[in-house]
């Protein structure tokens, strides 16, 4: 057979293998500067960008993205030349993927600090870099499957299948979950809103960890563990069956993440089951990585790269048995908001990607450079730091998280919360936070270890960037299937059918879920009191979104009664139509605060207390591990796109009046005075316009809709009938009823009021001037839902004292009381 | 196939006799090469159970309706509390006035605790209204400013009901005997600040 002359391009590998280590300890540093912040909240210094919350964004992406994704590069770019035997399809696409890959990291660096964040986890890079990403990631697919196709062997390997699933289903999942309307160059809204976000989001970022943290990997090592070992794979029909079981099966697992939430319970299931399913199937890469190595055991003891590979797919077994346990429903109300999540995902991330790829490394940059690995010795040492930094990173959070959720769920004997006050559970686990960043700091050493090792490695041999080799062409044989010939060996041999298989197989799970979920109405049944935000809390909501609040506080109780007790009303479907993105967070390192915004209930906080808390949070609440806001009263609220966000919302059918963009900056200018004017009442000098005005403004809305509507009444359940009921009022004489609703005014009106109606905080009520509506029934109306801040009574008093309050509201206009305030709005008519 | 009469000692250097006597010889991928051997049984038998496992969950919550869905087990949940500790609730329905030294530092304690940060560690006020003099929002009898306390009011303060009635029964002695300093009676409901 003739032979073909042809280089292998070794120079991409180099990039790529640079790249990986720079990017791996730039990214686990920061890791460690987020896990040091939890432990001593001094350390964001002070700066906006260093705060907890702007990067640990930072940190997953970067060991995402940056490491990993470079390191999976890395791998691919090196086997699968040799596995094909062909050069990379196009040199261009090669370089595309390079630089491009790592602009994308570089701005994805600059704007996480910055606040620049869609705060959908794995997927908060606003959406020019989405663009860039779906375009550098084509690159790759394209580069991969032109190389497919002029390949010069017969059959694919299993790690091209992998490679080939990661490719097809990370395309589809960044797309999907990426489709977003810009309002300005930096900032736009998911088209899907609350709980349909939700379902995408996870099924998005249950997926990036399945086919960006595994599926690649799972090609890594099927192509390094036997070349480093050197024997031959165990079981050829295992990777049959496991490659097909995980992929089809992973796409179901997304809701495990939403489990006990205001989800469906079908969805929820499907999220229980299909992650139990997934064991086998995960196992099945465990399996046959470790049954390669028999008869290779003896090396292990000698070979630090064995050494990672075998710690590494252990790893990646332990956290695949993990995750399904997570994924029951028992477990999870225990494990869910906890640290638990935090400790599975590290054992995955140090153990599974990191040891992976640190064998990878010790493995391939002797073979780039022609060379031998400059010292065993300290590629030994690196090992044993590393498992034991792993050990010492979560070890400590498991326990972190067992105490704490056994504190946020023991009750007294008469009943009560044993840990009312949240801080408690959290002064509780600060050690743990401390031992967890010595964990860290073994690790990153390690890492940094690794650096001279290689470098001098490097510098000991040369490498040829182009090196040559012969191959003979692949042999044309019958498109049909021969005589003999397995489906699937078949099916090895075309490409383009494998890869069409591939993505009939990943497609059907999240079409199965997301469909319906946008649909099918009944999935999300709606609550009338439920409504848009108000422009200042929508900027407000905007600002939670910039300062990460979502990486700290959750705003989704869940229906336990060590929740509702502790939180409030648990968090209901319809609570969320309006929200774009949804901000139900993964982690309780502070208090949920869904129900911030209930007036009297337990989370509700007053805005003054607000402002002494962002300004200084540990001098306020001794003990606090919540950084301090210093720049939200200082920075103005910028609210220059304000027309277009509430265009955009409108657009994704928020129920805004027609033309209302026009009218939103001076309903958010009398909202922000009226906020302020509130804390100037207090003592708080603070302008209208700056930040902390909005963000006081959006936590004072969570949760007010529904605190409103759903008061005594059974769960879940459509209240929308109920609120378009009319009622009739007319005004009673009734001496009785006047003295009667005169009592409940001193109580709950006259503080705003004033004592004899004449107006405080709330607007003069004895002149004959009125703002909200022009006949009797409106003031009913007014005292019974609210209207603009003035808070909504129906959930304190039954209809019988609405109508008493009412009354005797009603016969105070006019009175014209002393040092009344001006009137406001229009002549009332009695 | 291929090169099926060669000896696999021949073809692959790392061939080891005591495990490789099944090696596909024409599995041959950058040197990397592949056994037949079956999937463990027991791994394909861990398998075949979670499916029915699958199966039989589903059926079990959805299909069949035995298993209570997450409102439903909600439900269950508060109302064997509310059985649980219906005694409880009896006890504290008589809500009096405690004047013993122990209750009083108990109640000071809690209020260092809970209160202090917003009314101030001597009760003069801050965020919250200043509970030492004679103005009283919401009534100044045991029970107003128990129920106070407990409940919340829609004017912001905090509902204190995670706490144990027992607990906020110590509170509420305490503010109105030690830290409140105002001559008036304490059963008057009608004072009214502004």
């Amino acid at each position: 057979m003739t032979q073909e002359k042809f280089y292998y391009d070794n120079k991409i590998v180099k990039l790529f293998a640079y790249a990986t280590i720079f990017w791996g300890i730039v990214g686990m540093l920061v890791g460690l500067w987020a896990a040091a912040e939890l432990a001593f909240p001094s350390w964001n210094l002070g700066l906006s960008w260093l705060t907890f919350g702007r990067i640990r964004p930072l940190h997953t992406n970067a060991i995402i993205f940056a490491f990993t994704g470079n390191a999976i590069f890395t791998g691919a770019y090196y086997s699968v030349q040799r596995l094909l035997k062909a050069r990379m399809f196009s040199d261009f696409l090669s370089k595309i993927n390079f630089w491009g890959w790592q602009f994308i990291i570089v701005l994805a660096a600059i704007t996480l600090p910055l606040g620049i964040t869609m705060s959908k986890e794995y997927a908060e890079l606003e959406w020019p870099i989405d663009i860039l990403i779906a375009i550098v990631w084509v690159a790759f697919g394209w580069n991969l499957i032109g190389t497919l196709i002029k390949r010069r062997v017969q059959h694919i390997y299993v790690a091209i299948w992998f490679f080939l699933a990661s490719f097809v289903a990370v395309a589809v999942l960044h797309i999907g979950n990426s489709i977003e309307i810009p309002v300005n160059f930096f900032k736009s809204y998911p088209v899907y809103a609350g709980v349909q976000d939700a379902v995408v989001q996870w099924w998005y970022g249950h997926n990036a960890v399945a086919f960006f943290l595994t599926t690649p990997f799972l090609g890594l090592m099927y192509y390094f563990l036997p070349k480093a070992a050197n024997r031959p794979i165990y079981s050829y029909r295992l990777s049959i069956v496991h490659f097909w079981s995980l992929i089809f099966i992973y796409m179901w697992a997304g809701p495990h993440h939403l489990l006990y939430q205001a989800l469906p319970d079908w969805a929820q299931t499907l999220g229980v089951v299909f992650s139990v399913m997934l064991i086998a199937p995960s196992w099945g890469g465990m399996i046959n990585g470790l049954l390669t190595l028999r008869g290779a055991w003896d090396r292990v003891r000698d070979s630090a790269i064995l050494k990672f590979f075998v710690v590494g797919v252990t790893a990646y077994g332990m956290s695949t048995f993990e995750g399904p346990m997570l994924s029951i429903k028992t477990v999870n109300s225990l494990s869910h908001f906890t640290d638990w999540t935090i400790a599975h995902v590290h054992i995955g991330g140090m153990g599974w990607n990191g040891f992976i790829t640190f064998g990878m490394l010790y493995w391939l940059v002797p073979k780039l450079f022609n060379t031998k690995l400059h010292s065993e010795k300290s590629a030994n040492t690196h090992f044993w730091i590393a498992t034991l930094g792993m050990l010492a990173y979560s070890v400590p959070l498991y326990w972190a998280a067992f105490t704490q959720t056994l504190m946020w769920k023991e009750f007294t004997d008469a009943g009560y919360l044993a840990y009312p006050e949240f801080l408690d559970t959290v002064t509780q686990i600060i050690p743990m936070y401390v031992t967890r960043v010595i964990g860290g700091t073994l690790y990153l050493t390690g890492a940094v270890m690794m650096l001279p090792n290689l470098i001098k490695t490097i510098k000991s041999g040369h490498i040829i960037e182009n090196e040559e080799v012969f191959a003979a062409p692949r042999e044309k044989i019958a498109k049909k299937r021969l005589t003999g010939e397995t489906p699937h060996r078949w099916v090895e041999r075309k490409a383009v059918h494998f890869t069409v298989w591939v993505l009939i197989a990943i497609i059907i799970g999240g079409l199965v879920e997301i469909i319906p979920m946008i649909t099918v109405k009944s999935n999300i049944p709606t609550i009338a009191a439920v409504k848009p935000y108000t422009p200042l809390e929508l900027e407000g909501r905007d600002l939670y979104i910039k300062e990460g609040c979502y990486t700290c506080h959750s705003q989704s109780i869940r229906p336990f009664r060590s929740e509702t007790e502790r939180y409030g009303e648990y968090s209901k479907q319809g609570e969320f139509v309006y929200d774009h993105p949804f901000q139900w967070g993964s982690k309780r390192t502070g208090p949920d605060l869904a129900r911030s915004g209930y007036r009297g209930g337990k989370m509700f906080r007053p805005a003054v207390w607000h402002y002494e808390h962002f300004k200084d949070p540990q001098g306020f609440i001794k003990g606090s591990i919540m950084p301090a806001y210093p720049w939200l009263f200082e920075n103005d609220l910028n609210y220059g796109s304000l027309k277009r966000k509430i265009e955009v919302m409108q657009m994704l059918g928020v129920p805004y009046p027609e033309g209302y963009a026009d009218q939103a900056g001076a309903d958010l200018e009398k909202q922000a005075k009226e906020i302020a004017g509130e804390l100037k009442k207090a003592g708080k000098d603070i302008a209208w316009n700056k930040e902390l005005i909005a963000m006081i403004a959006y936590l004072h809305k969570l949760g007010k809709d529904i605190s409103l509507a759903t008061e005594d009444k059974t769960a879940g359940t459509n209240t929308g009938d109920e609120e378009k009921e009319t009622v009739e009022f007319s005004p009673s004489s009734n001496p009785d009823d006047l003295e009667a609703g005169k009592e409940i005014y001193k109580s709950s009106c006259a503080a705003c009021h004033g004592a004899n109606g004449e107006g405080n905080i709330g607007p003069n009520l004895g002149d004959n001037f009125t703002l909200h509506g022009e006949n009797a029934n409106d003031i009913f109306k007014v005292i019974s839902d609210g209207a603009g801040i003035m808070t909504g009574y129906k959930s304190q008093f039954d209809a019988v004292k609405l109508g008493q309050i009412s009354s005797y509201a009603f016969s105070l206009l006019g009175t014209n009381p002393e040092n009344g305030k001006d009137p406001e709005g229009k002549e009332f008519k009695k | 196939m291929e090169n099926t009469n060669k000896d696999p000692k021949e073809v692959f250097e790392g061939y080891n006799e005591k495990y490789d006597e099944k090696l596909m010889i024409d599995h041959d991928y950058d040197g990397i090469r592949e056994l037949d051997n079956p999937p463990p049984p027991w791994l394909m038998w861990l398998f075949y159970f979670t499916v029915f496992w699958a199966l039989g969950y589903a059926a079990y919550f959805h299909f069949f309706h035995v298993g209570p869905l997450q409102a439903e087990e909600y439900e269950i949940e508060m109302k064997e509390a509310a059985e649980k500790y219906k005694t409880n609730d009896a006890e504290t329905k008589s809500i009096v006035l405690l004047t013993d030294e122990a209750s009083l530092n108990a109640g000071a304690a809690t209020y260092a605790k809970s209160c202090a940060d917003c009314h101030g560690p001597e009760g003069k006020g801050g965020i919250g209204v200043n509970l030492t003099d004679d103005k009283w929002l919401y009534g100044n009898s045991v029970k107003n400013v128990f129920e106070t306390i407990k409940n919340g009011t829609s004017k912001g303060m905090t509902s204190f009901a995670s706490l144990p009635d027992d607990q906020l029964m110590q509170v509420t002695s305490f503010v109105l005997q030690k830290l409140n300093t105002a001559e008036t009676e304490t059963d008057t409901t009608d004072n009214t600040e502004n």
